[in-house]
């Protein structure tokens, strides 16, 4: 039940912290494969990637939730519900991205 | 040095692809009210340390891909391609929290409700499968 809540809490975390800093872009670590240097910030042009930085972001806030749902009592909140929240975080995310995909064609 | 990483980025893919919808599968089974305790375990090991190592090639060799496949071909000949594999990179982040998630969750999936671990377990697989499918495609157009 606890490892269960833990990894609800995570995967959740996961999806909101991964979504948020690309959508808003906000400032996180940015790779620049043809100077080969990285620096915090946004970026400014296509080469540019802020792939590392988000999901370093993510899994920074995964494992934050992660370690608050482990130290936590037990909620009352029936595990059905946790589910359901976690995979529909998951799935903004996927919906989302789709809606991406399908607005460039 | 990046082919060698190319290919090392598909074996670990398929093995995570493969593992991952095994523990799908026994995860499922132990919903159904099938024990499952010991596969669930042995998937429980092999599934998050085959994502994660197919995760660090791929990450390895994200800055050839951008450079000398996106940027110098796909943008200008297949723009939707590009697209594409932002949605595979999309899908194989978020099913590497699932699959971490659903194989931690799985170590008392036969205790405690296991529909939950399930359903994580097999959102993550699919993923998995979706991101192989798309990797597998815009390798074949352009490979580092």
């Amino acid at each position: 039940m606890r490892e269960l809540r833990t990894a609800l809490a995570a995967v959740g975390a996961f999806a909101v912290g991964y979504l948020l800093p690309g959508t808003l872009q906000l400032p996180v670590l940015i790779y620049d494969p043809v100077a080969r240097g990285a620096h915090f910030g946004r970026v400014t042009n296509a080469v540019q990637m802020r792939y590392y930085g988000d999901l370093i972001v993510a899994s920074i806030a995964s494992l934050a939730a992660a370690a608050i749902a482990w130290k936590l009592p037990p909620r009352r909140t029936p595990l059905t519900i946790a589910a359901a929240t976690a995979l529909s975080l998951v799935a903004l995310d996927v919906l989302f991205y789709l809606s991406r995909l399908l607005a460039a064609m | 040095m990046i082919k060698a990483l190319l290919i090392s980025h598909a074996i670990l893919g398929f093995t995570a692809v493969f593992a991952a919808t095994h523990h799908a599968a026994h995860a499922v089974l132990a919903a159904l009210g099938k024990p499952q305790a010991r596969a669930l375990r042995r998937f429980g090991w092999i599934a998050p340390a085959s994502i994660l190592a197919q995760a660090v090639t791929g990450l390895a060799i994200y800055p050839a891909y951008r450079v000398n496949v996106r940027a110098a071909d796909l943008e200008r000949s297949a723009p939707i391609a590009v697209q594409l594999f932002d949605l595979k990179e999309h899908l194989a982040a978020l099913a590497l929290a699932l699959v971490i998630g659903a194989a931690f969750a799985g170590r008392k999936a036969d205790e405690e409700t296991p529909w939950p671990v399930a359903a994580l377990s097999c959102t993550g697989a699919a993923f998995l499968w979706t991101a192989a499918a798309i990797g597998l495609y815009v390798t074949a157009r352009h490979s580092v």
